[in-house]
């Protein structure tokens, strides 16, 4: 691995936000492409950061650093990934629903999924069905994730989806549920994609659900 | 005579200084005066810019100290409350500790057939009719929220299974102001009208400000609904330390003191004299698994100092504890109630809630409140210190007895050992074969037992009926205009 690629990595890895852009720069400088940059810098620190994470050496403020690092190089990188037709893993739009204020979960779900690459469209809590669709069509969004904390709002995750199909958009993204009273069952029931229990879990769901799109 | 004498009657806990408090205090006066906080709701507002605060855009709120400093001087130090039956009395004053349930769960585990499943009304009176047989739990939180009702009309129908199932004073949640409203009329329709209530509530509402430092729209509501009608207020956040709080201690003790104080103000607004009550929920994220935990030993240290901060101030304080992250009820459920029950009594809070909760608050546990009872009974002895004076000394005895004697036939132990040693009910202390003989039960299946009995056997005193139906009169009224409401069963 090249000095400038084993940097970002490293800079990935713990979560030095302040050094990326510098360091992205220096690898562009150095001639290292942008998807280069992506799969062998950035993507293979965050592998790191996940799996320290899952043996419980890292915790969630560091993984979240981290994501936030990678953050900083993708910015640089976006414009030009596209340029060259790479696409970003896929964009997610998240909130919490209608009538339910809880929304650090929600937080951690969207951020979590921006450390995986994603792109991340956070319309924060309280959000009426209508919104939920509206923003997916605006953005053509391959995600929705809707979360909800209270059993008198999980009925809002049942509407949200019967109104995008009625918005004939329910074929076009994926619609995953979570948040503490929901459960696999109910996610089933209500004809959501799928669940997720952790933030960590929706991460991982979600790239599922985009490769199998 | 012996002089500089000091007794000490009851064991006690001190976490903070009176120096550490009052910085505390005045860094959340800070706060609420330099960063602010934001209020959602058009009256609340009014009355405060009309107050003198200055009101950034449309809703963030600065407060001045003056204003903060008035209205813990108008508000009671002391708070009653009283249940159905109007002897069952708890009165909310310094170092008065009462412990009660939670409210809200989703998931209990279901007694017959040990399955995780929601909850019903059914299983809402079930466990207010544990409480009412546990003379551990001076009042009662729903400790589940019922899915097998109307979604816009579930507080009504709580308020009423739980006044079906207990006597005893409670603490109840709303969804909005006019739900408040009917829970209002359903307590005067029990204790005999607005007079009666005012002179002894039957419970204080639940209120929650939103971490970090905001007031939705509907929390204000049902706040200004209860101080205009007399309705003890708790208005508590949960500040988690890490996520929507400061990951430190202290500064999550600022914080969730600065959002109490903030509704206090609102309250002392609409009216002097108003009772707030303040505390909170107040435990870190845990930081592998993004739980707020139940179960750390930081919530009892947590709730300990925002117990000697409401001391200072003069306020009842709500507490927490006898709650746990385990998925059942297990050893790791009974250190973690161990360990909150025993440092919230201590510290002399108020209304200690959340006895029963299971899964970070996910599991309202029958099991885990019959066994908190006992616990509760166990601390309880602690507190009652060690009396030293001449009869407890025991000088007399020790002079009958001689050296090589024993106490177990003398009057000194015969007068004395049943006021001082504490006898346990569900704690097993027998020997080998006699625990084998008795079919060498664990706890977990002693409480269980006791559990199965109560809901079998134990009759709580029915509600009159003529107020029984003027209760269900009330409920089909809400039922009836939140008809048009979709309802699905999760
Ligand atoms: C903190 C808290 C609050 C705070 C929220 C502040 C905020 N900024 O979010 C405040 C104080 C405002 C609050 C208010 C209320 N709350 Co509350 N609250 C909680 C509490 C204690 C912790 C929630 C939390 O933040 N956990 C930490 C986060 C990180 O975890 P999380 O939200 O579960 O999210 C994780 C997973 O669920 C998952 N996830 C979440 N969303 C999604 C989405 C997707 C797509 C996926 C895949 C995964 C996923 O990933 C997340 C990260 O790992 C819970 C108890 C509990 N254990 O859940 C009660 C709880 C959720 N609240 C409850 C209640 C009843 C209320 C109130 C109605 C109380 C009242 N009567 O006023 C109000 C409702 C206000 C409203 N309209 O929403 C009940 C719900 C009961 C039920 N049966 O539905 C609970 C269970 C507590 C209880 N037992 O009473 N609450």
């Amino acid at each position: 691995m090249s000095d400038a690629l084993l940097q970002l990595r490293n800079a990935v890895i713990d979560g030095r936000v302040k050094e990326l852009e510098a360091l992205t720069s220096a690898a562009l400088s150095a001639g290292l492409t942008p998807k280069e940059i992506l799969d062998n810098g950035l993507v293979q620190g965050m592998q790191v950061v996940g799996s320290e994470f899952k043996e419980g050496k890292k915790f969630v403020p560091e993984v979240l650093f981290s994501a936030r690092a990678m953050q900083v190089s993708l910015n640089i990188l976006k414009p030009l990934l596209a340029q060259t037709g790479t696409k970003m893993v896929g964009k997610v739009v998240i909130g919490t629903v209608k009538g339910d204020l809880h929304d650090i979960g929600k937080n951690l779900v969207g951020m979590m999924m921006e450390g995986a690459g994603f792109e991340v469209v956070d319309l924060g809590r309280d959000v009426a069905p209508e919104k939920f669709v509206e923003v997916v069509r605006r953005e053509n969004a391959d995600i929705l994730a809707l979360s909800a904390l209270l059993t008198t709002t999980m009925r809002a995750m049942d509407q949200t989806i019967k109104m995008l199909k009625e918005a004939n958009v329910r074929d076009a993204v994926k619609v995953m549920v979570g948040g503490a009273p929901v459960t696999a069952d109910f996610a089933l029931k209500i004809g959501a994609d799928s669940y997720g229990s952790t933030a960590a879990d929706a991460a991982e769901i979600a790239k599922k659900l985009i490769h199998a799109s | 005579m012996r002089v500089n004498y000091q007794t000490n009657v009851t064991p006690r806990l001190r976490v903070l200084s009176e120096d550490q408090i009052e910085q505390i205090v005045y860094e959340a006066m800070d706060v609420l005066q330099q960063t602010g906080t934001r209020v959602y709701e058009e009256e609340a507002l009014t009355l405060l810019r009309g107050a003198g605060c200055v009101i950034d855009g449309e809703n963030l709120v600065h407060i001045p100290a003056w204003l903060i400093e008035a209205s813990i001087q108008s508000a009671p130090s002391r708070v009653l409350l009283g249940g159905r039956d109007r002897e069952k009395r708890i009165a909310l004053e310094k170092n008065r500790i009462y412990f009660g349930t939670g409210s809200d769960c989703p998931f209990l585990t279901d007694p017959c057939t040990s399955e995780r499943r929601r909850y019903t009304k059914e299983d809402i009176y079930r466990a207010a009719k544990i409480t009412e047989a546990l003379p551990q739990i001076d009042f009662h939180m729903s400790l589940g929220l019922t899915s097998d009702v109307p979604v816009g009309t579930y507080d009504r129908h709580q308020l009423l299974a739980m006044l079906r199932g207990t006597t005893k004073p409670l603490v109840i949640t709303a969804i909005d102001r006019e739900g408040l409203a009917d829970q209002l009329e359903m307590a005067c329709a029990v204790v005999g009208g607005v007079d009666e209530w005012r002179k002894l509530p039957l419970f204080a509402v639940y209120v929650e400000p939103t971490s970090p430092l905001d007031n939705s729209r509907e929390a204000v509501e049902k706040l200004l609904f209860a101080a205009e009608k007399n309705i003890p207020l708790i208005y508590t956040p949960c500040p988690i330390c890490g996520a929507t709080g400061p990951a430190t201690m202290a500064g999550n003790l600022v914080q969730g003191l600065a959002e109490c104080l903030a509704g206090l103000v609102i309250s002392q607004l609409k009216r002097k004299g108003a009772a707030v009550i303040i505390g909170g929920v107040m435990s870190i994220l845990d930081m592998t698994t993004t739980v707020l935990s139940y179960g750390a030993p930081e919530l009892p240290l947590l709730s300990a100092a925002m117990t000697n901060i409401a001391q200072y101030l003069g306020l009842p304080v709500f507490s927490t504890a006898g709650c746990s992250d385990a998925k059942t009820f297990d050893q790791q459920a009974a250190i973690e109630s161990t360990l909150s029950i025993a440092f919230a009594a201590l510290s002399g809070a108020n209304l200690i809630h959340d006895v029963g909760y299971l899964e970070s608050g996910l599991n309202g546990s029958y099991d885990m409140l019959v066994m908190s009872n006992e616990i509760i009974s166990g601390v309880k002895r602690i507190l009652c210190g060690v009396p030293v004076d001449a009869e407890h000394l025991a000088l007399e005895a020790i002079r009958r007895v001689g050296p090589g004697g024993h106490y177990l036939m003398d009057e000194h132990t015969m007068k004395h050992f049943r006021n001082e040693f504490w006898v346990p009910e569900l704690l097993d202390r027998s020997n080998w074969d006699t625990w084998q003989s008795r079919g060498g039960k664990t706890l977990k299946m002693r409480v269980h037992d006791k559990v199965l009995d109560l809901i079998e056997h134990y009759a709580p005193p029915p509600i009159p009926e003529k107020t029984e139906r003027e209760l269900e009169k009330i409920v089909a009224r809400a039922d009836e205009a939140h008809r048009a409401e979709e309802v699905t069963q999760p």
